[in-house]
């Protein structure tokens, strides 16, 4: 069996380099990728979106629809792991590690019982270790990371970055305290119920902006429709238009990060992660 | 607003499975109300859509306001129009009758179920009436990942593992598919379909074009389970919650049939896909394969629901043989039986949903003395089966017609054989089950026979034999109605060219 696929994948590979022999060479400036579409693109993109990046008009603009529903794949991730792995009624363990937080002692609390003193601190029963440089130095970074991501979400219209980039280090950040501490002061800063409607508002967001359009008597996504609401010229319109769907992309891509992180690495249980 | 269905039928599912998730957390009881009305704008959009194309020919959309080729747009002739309201109807109709059934199976969970189905459905809207190739892809994409998530919801010890093969092969049928666009966009420098089909004739003998159809083509193979690449369907489509089956199993093999007659009829055209290339006779066998051994391996199935996997496999092979035989008669009965296959695998999969529903199972033991415990739901079933042989006047029998009389016309003997034989086998399938179901003395769980018969009907809830009654109707009707549904609406998707 091993011997036919190999068998397969070869002659699939060679098919297709086989094919690559009609291609155009590569950087021609003449092959039709770079005359058919490209050029309104380059040149056109400036005075019809007031936006300096072409990357970010082609994606949140002129194919503004196929990046909706890259969101919304995203989105359907999130659920897809949230519908598979979460369990609402989970077995309490025989006993529970605590450690006491000035010496370091760790001690057995049997199921159903509260640690002697209050300085005792509840720890995962994978060993966690007393890591007092790792905590101090991600609770330094995780102010200037978030900082960071706003400011890629922000400046998507002029440099490379926009709502993807943004929200994945928005999502890191707290999925990085959730690592350096433990899953569960993660959920208390970011409630699972918060978490999951962050989810849905980004992308809600997104597809609103458009059904928005629709409502002022343009096509859906034609952000140029929303130009009388926010006081601004069609192009400028454009331009704000797109920027309210990267923030819905940040939104969401940051809180399906976290969605996915937390149900994966708990295994649904919400009690102890990685 | 009628202007707008184009994006009204995609974008208020997309729109209300964001409300049902966030509802979800508020309260439960909202999020079935929420899906039924998007999913009934969505068909109401369909069908306003159907009635416009059919009265005034071919509605295009831009998204965005952007002209083609550098916007996406949809474009909606004939045939997507039928599709899709094929889609929606059978989307909203499944969702009412499978309440019952996922309020038991998930009851902490139905909220991310309902946003996950509505998606699924939003996927499936969104692929029919998209005019770009890529556009497409990401819906696709929504639609197979939500497939997944829905799925893998069934049978706790053997759905996880059955769709962990179904995400493998769904995924690379999906980059296969990609690869082929990403071809063509290299040579022609376009996404749009109509502006691909615009600037490919000129290309037609390149070897990139050549190969980027051959792999576009293999690529909805998978997806739609045609014969040899079709091993991940019947356990995935078993194992599934009823509820997400029989979504899945009508919509998901048919939505990728249209994409392959789009691919032929729009993207490329009739005259490459049979003249230049010449590759419809070897296809034509394989769907010959496709039927028998579909028919074969149906036959030693003991239980329904896997059974009729099976048989999804044999109609698959209907369409792709039908769709390449190469003729007027072919493709009309090719996208004819898209329509009917779609509604009469929802209707035995709505049937097997009320069995287990009631029985917990469908092997064949579960389902003895059925007849007189649900005479409903049989009834139901009975007219599935029927039009899945095909006997007049239910709907099955019109497109078998169509694609018999277009393989003799082909001269295509062994396709016709095959569908003679399939249909034969359907007959022993399905009488063996009526035989069982009609004849063999209802037992209960404890093993005792009862052989009184009164006070033994226990039929599924209302909500869920009602849905399944229409369906069967439906059947009957679409038969009726078969004439006008080709001299209406197939009969212009077709080119002149082909006869």
């Amino acid at each position: 069996m091993k011997v036919v696929g190999l068998i397969i994948a070869l002659l699939a590979g060679s098919l297709l380099v086989y094919a690559t022999a009609d291609f155009p060479p590569l950087g021609d400036p003449n092959s039709p990728a770079s005359v058919h579409v490209s050029p309104r693109y380059i040149e056109k993109t400036m005075e019809e979106t007031d936006v300096p990046n072409i990357v970010t008009s082609v994606l949140a603009d002129y194919r503004g629809y196929d990046t909706m529903f890259e969101t919304t794949v995203i989105f359907c991730a999130g659920v897809a792991c949230f519908l598979l792995l979460r369990v609402y009624r989970r077995e309490e363990p025989q006993e529970r590690l605590y450690r006491h937080v000035l010496t370091g002692v760790t001690i057995h609390v049997k199921a159903g019982k509260l640690p002697p003193s209050p300085d005792f601190e509840r720890i995962d029963s994978a060993w966690t270790p007393h890591d007092l440089i790792i905590k101090t130095i991600c609770r330094l970074l995780i102010p200037f990371i978030q900082l960071f991501a706003l400011y890629v979400i922000a400046h998507g219209h002029h440099s490379p970055g926009g709502g993807f980039q943004g929200g994945v280090m928005l999502g890191a950040s707290v999925i990085v305290l959730a690592m350096s501490q433990d899953l569960r002061t993660a959920v208390r800063r970011l409630r699972e119920k918060a978490d999951a409607l962050m989810c849905a508002t980004g992308v809600f967001i997104y597809a609103g902006t458009g059904a928005l359009c629709l409502l002022l008597g343009s096509n859906f996504l034609d952000y140029s429709a929303l130009a009388p609401v926010l006081h601004v010229d069609p192009i400028m319109a454009r331009s704000h238009g797109i920027f309210m769907v990267e923030v819905g992309v940040g939104v969401a891509v940051m809180g399906v990060m976290i969605w996915i992180y937390n149900n994966v690495s708990s295994m649904g249980k919400y009690d102890e992660g990685l | 607003m009628s202007a707008h269905y184009p994006t009204l039928l995609v974008t208020v599912p997309l729109l209300s499975a964001f409300v049902i998730s966030a509802a979800g957390w508020v309260n439960k009881r909202w999020c079935f109300p929420i899906a039924v009305a998007a999913l009934g704008v969505s068909a109401y959009s369909c069908v306003g859509l159907l009635l416009k194309v059919a009265d005034g020919g071919v509605v295009h959309y831009r998204l965005g306001g952007w002209p083609p080729p550098w916007g996406i747009a949809y474009y909606v002739d004939q045939l997507n129009a039928l599709v899709l309201c094929v889609v929606s109807l059978a989307a909203l109709i499944n969702l009412i009758a499978a309440k019952k059934s996922i309020e038991r199976e998930f009851p902490e969970k139905t909220a991310p179920f309902y946003t996950l189905y509505v998606l699924f459905v939003t996927g499936m809207l969104g692929i029919t009436v998209t005019g770009d190739a890529f556009n497409l892809y990401v819906l696709l994409e929504i639609g197979s990942l939500t497939g997944y998530g829905l799925i893998a919801m069934g049978d706790k010890a053997r759905a996880p593992l059955s769709t962990l093969n179904y995400l493998y092969m769904g995924t690379i049928g999906a980059c296969f598919y990609l690869l082929g666009v990403g071809y063509l966009y290299i040579v022609t420098g376009s996404l749009n379909m109509a502006d691909i089909a615009h600037l490919l004739p000129p290309l037609y003998h390149s070897k990139a074009v050549l190969t980027a159809f051959i792999i576009c083509l293999v690529g909805v193979w998978v997806k739609m389970a045609f014969f040899p690449l079709h091993g991940w369907l019947p356990n995935a489509y078993t194992f599934a919650p009823s509820a997400a089956s029989s979504l899945i199993a009508p919509l998901m093999t048919k939505v990728m049939i249209y994409v392959m007659i789009r691919l032929i009829l729009t993207v490329f055209t009739p005259q490459f896909a049979f003249g230049t290339l010449l590759v419809s006779k070897p296809i034509v066998w394989l769907a010959v394969a496709a039927i028998v051994m579909g028919a074969l391996l149906a036959l030693k199935e003991r239980d329904v629901k896997r059974m009729l996997t099976y048989i999804i496999i044999a109609e698959v092979g209907y369409m792709v043989g039908g769709a390449w035989l190469g003729n007027r008669a072919g493709m009309t009965g090719a996208i004819l039986h898209i329509a009917n296959d779609a509604l009469m695998t929802l209707c035995v999969f709505l049937a097997v949903g009320c069995i287990v529903y009631k029985t917990k199972g469908a092997r064949f033991e579960d389902i003895q003395g059925l007849f007189r415990k649900m005479p409903f739901t049989m009834a139901g079933f009975v007219v599935g089966a029927l039009s899945i042989i095909g006997v007049p006047p239910t709907c099955g029998f019109f497109s078998k017609w169509y694609l018999i009389s277009g393989a003799i016309q082909a001269g295509q003997y062994g396709f016709m054989v095959a569908l003679l034989f399939s249909s034969l086998v359907s007959v022993v399938l399905f009488f063996r089950i009526f035989e069982i179901a009609y004849y063999e003395p209802f037992q209960d769980h404890h093993g005792e026979t009862h052989t009184h018969h009164a006070s033994l009907m226990d039929e599924a809830p209302l909500g869920m034999v009602v849905p399944l009654l229409i369906v069967a109707a439906g059947l009957v009707v679409m038969g009726l109605y078969t004439g006008g549904i080709v001299s209406h609406v197939i009969r212009f998707v077709i080119p002149k060219g082909l006869v």
